[in-house]
């Protein structure tokens, strides 16, 4: 009866074009956005030089600038129509070296300093990290003039062991996203829909069992969850190269367990809402702020404080936390207790008030 | 034999507002059962109670003399059920809902052998929204026999169809009924409890009313009869309530005399010496019964449908 019952909730599921576009289509969307705008595609700078010395020294500077890595190094001419382009905003930088750099040079460190101009966009945002790489190398062809011994040396050194990129970062956010989205505004909209049309009295009128009708509502939906969560990292893997290091059945689980608590708030917004409009348009108001404030797309550390420690107590964040260790770190997720813990917490009070105020007409 | 259903001091209440109030009637095995009404008197309430799917606030019910509420299963397992304007999973075919609604059961049939009762084999592979409003009500009628029970609630089976759909639907119900099936329905169309049922009880305001057989509830009423007559000429209009047992006269703006009559055989016998007697030729006779909207009206002085 139960397997019966839940075949024919995964038919209906099946042939529900509108909740299948909540189930796959809309987080896909999000995957392909997310994949063709390269967020953390590595800086490069254009950096166009007027070179009015003309000399082997400036000539010297100009190659060396044109060495370091992500810098486009051009010589130009016409200082005045790069302003222009300045002016219009399309993010260049302008280095203008002075008539008479080596002569100047020549007369050793007792000269008046040369000045350098640099030219740049003050709108744009990554100008002080670039004005800082310039600088530092002014700094170091200065040293270099004056051979002065090099006393102290930063040595970068990079930890990160995996390379990831947003894009990994965001992937099992749009999982997580996928599952919670769909399970609320599916199963809230489902139930409101056979209260409204009896279905449910109707069944009662059955010897079927109340809790095998709710066994087989949420072994479909369960069911279904999972095959999203592989379409979705799928899609993120094979068309947009993204990473995942963990073990995907660790992934699965996290799933399966906080999909438990979705569904019971999709119970519940089902029962409280008058018609299946009011339901959809509850389940898209719960799921829709937390998608956001969770974390799906950006981490909420950039949260004010008391938002941010407040927004950890939603279902949806504990799950991409642990998700994101499994993901990314390749964790066990049983090394997230804080995270299940609140993920169990919410199960048991949504299950109680799921049980509470559901009704049949 | 034991009765099929057994109600015994019905009551439900919400709160302030009694729905049903101290209701009790028996039906026999193998009869259909109307429970007429107009709209809020409590019919559908007292028989979701009897169906299991209400709880009483006092009194009980039996079913083929099992307790509905102190053991559902049993009962809900022997009897079919029809809701008032329910529908079905909208994206499944009518074959996948009965064969759905099959397993919920031990013993089913199978859903050709329901569809072919109901004439909707040829729809078998629709969903219900391909169905027009008689398809929906007969399909409605299919699923409550999934179980080939023994006792059928109907809940308004014919409210919203035209006619001729309503006709239709009527001989699928007597058919159901001649399988040897009893029948509970509910309706507030007189004469489709007049046309199906042997036995009505009549509900008003929380309470049963009347219960008998159409027929006998329509004699019993003082002025059962009326008696139409039109005369080749015209009719003299005196005379005609000194008639044996006329207790009215009217005339109608076609020339026709309606007498209202307490016995239409005394009225007729009178009637005719008294033409008779003043050479006078009737062109039309006819005697009506009353009807169950008539028995409705004297008992509760509102009509049925207002």
């Amino acid at each position: 009866m139960l397997m019966a019952l839940t075949i024919a909730n995964l038919k209906m599921i099946a042939r529900n074009r509108q909740a299948l576009f909540w189930a796959m289509v809309f987080p896909l969307i999000f995957v392909v956005v997310f994949g063709l705008f390269r967020f953390d595609e590595p800086l490069e700078v254009n950096l166009l030089v007027v070179d009015r010395a003309q000399d082997e020294v400036s000539e010297g500077l100009i190659a060396s600038l044109s060495a370091v890595e992500r810098f486009n190094v051009a010589v130009r001419q016409d200082e005045a129509e790069l302003r222009r382009e300045l002016e219009d905003g399309n993010g260049i930088y302008v280095l203008i070296i002075p008539e008479g750099l080596g002569p100047r040079l020549a007369q050793g460190p007792a000269a008046t300093p040369v000045e350098i101009t640099l030219l740049y966009d003050r709108a744009n945002q990554s100008a002080p990290i670039i004005i800082g790489a310039i600088q530092k190398f002014i700094d170091n062809t200065n040293q270099s003039i004056v051979q002065a011994p090099t006393m102290l040396e930063l040595r970068p050194q990079g930890v990160q062991a995996r390379q990831f990129t947003y894009f990994d970062f965001v992937l099992p956010g749009l999982v997580g996203m996928g599952v919670m989205t769909y399970s609320i505004i599916g199963v809230a909209s489902a139930m409101a829909l056979y209260r409204e049309q009896k279905i449910l009295k109707r069944m009662l009128a059955t010897p079927l069992r109340v809790r095998t009708f709710f066994a087989a509502q949420i072994m479909a939906f369960l069911l279904l969850s999972v095959v999203q969560a592989v379409i979705i990292m799928a899609a993120g893997m094979l068309l947009f190269n993204g990473h995942f290091y963990g073990n995907f059945l660790y992934m699965m689980a996290l799933v399966v367990v906080a999909n438990v608590v979705f569904l019971n708030l999709g119970f519940i917004v089902g029962a409280v809402a008058k018609n299946v409009r009011a339901a959809d348009g509850m389940a898209n108001a719960i799921s829709i702020p937390m998608m956001f404030f969770s974390g799906t797309f950006f981490p909420n550390e950039n949260l004010p404080k008391i938002i941010a420690t407040a927004v950890e107590y939603l279902p949806l964040s504990p799950l991409l936390d642990a998700m994101r260790g499994v993901a990314l770190d390749a964790r066990p997720f049983w090394e997230y207790p804080g995270e299940l813990a609140i993920l169990g917490a919410w199960i048991v009070v949504s299950s109680v008030a799921a049980v509470r105020v559901f009704r049949f007409s | 034999m034991t009765e099929a259903i057994q109600v015994e001091g019905l009551v439900k209440k919400f709160g302030a507002f009694t729905a049903v109030d101290s209701v009790s009637f028996t039906v026999r095995q193998g009869e259909v059962f109307g429970i007429l009404g107009p709209n809020g008197a409590g019919k559908t309430t007292a028989m979701e109670i009897i169906e299991g799917i209400q709880e009483p606030t006092a009194g009980r019910t039996l079913v083929l003399g099992t307790d509905t509420h102190r053991e559902q299963e049993k009962v809900k397992e022997r009897i079919g059920v029809q809701l008032q304007a329910s529908a079905y999973f909208e994206y499944l075919t009518l074959t996948e809902i009965l064969n759905l609604f099959g397993r919920f059961y031990p013993r089913h049939l199978p859903p050709m052998e329901l569809l072919a009762k109901v004439g909707l084999m040829e729809k078998a592979k629709a969903t219900v929204g391909k169905l027009s409003g008689g398809q929906k009500q007969r399909f409605t009628i299919a699923a409550a026999l999934v179980n080939d029970p023994e006792v059928v609630f109907l809940d308004e089976p014919t409210t919203g169809l035209d006619p001729q759909a309503r006709r239709n639907l009527w001989e699928f119900v007597q058919a159901i009924h001649k399988e040897g099936r009893t029948i509970v329905l509910t309706t507030h169309y007189m004469e489709e409890a007049q046309l199906l049922c042997q036995r009505v009880a009549i509900m008003d305001r929380a309470k049963i009313i009347a219960l008998d057989t159409p027929n006998s509830l329509v004699r019993r009423l003082p002025v059962p009869y009326e008696v139409k007559v039109m005369a080749e000429g015209p009719l003299p209009t005196n005379n005609l309530e000194a008639l044996d047992s006329v207790r009215g006269v009217e005339f109608d703006g076609e020339g026709v005399c309606h007498l209202r009559s307490a016995d239409a055989a005394r009225t007729l016998q009178a009637l005719l010496a008294w033409a008779n007697g003043k050479g006078i030729r009737l062109a039309h006779l006819e005697v009506v019964p009353a009807n169950l909207e008539d028995v409705f009206l004297a008992l509760t002085g509102h009509q049925l449908r207002d």
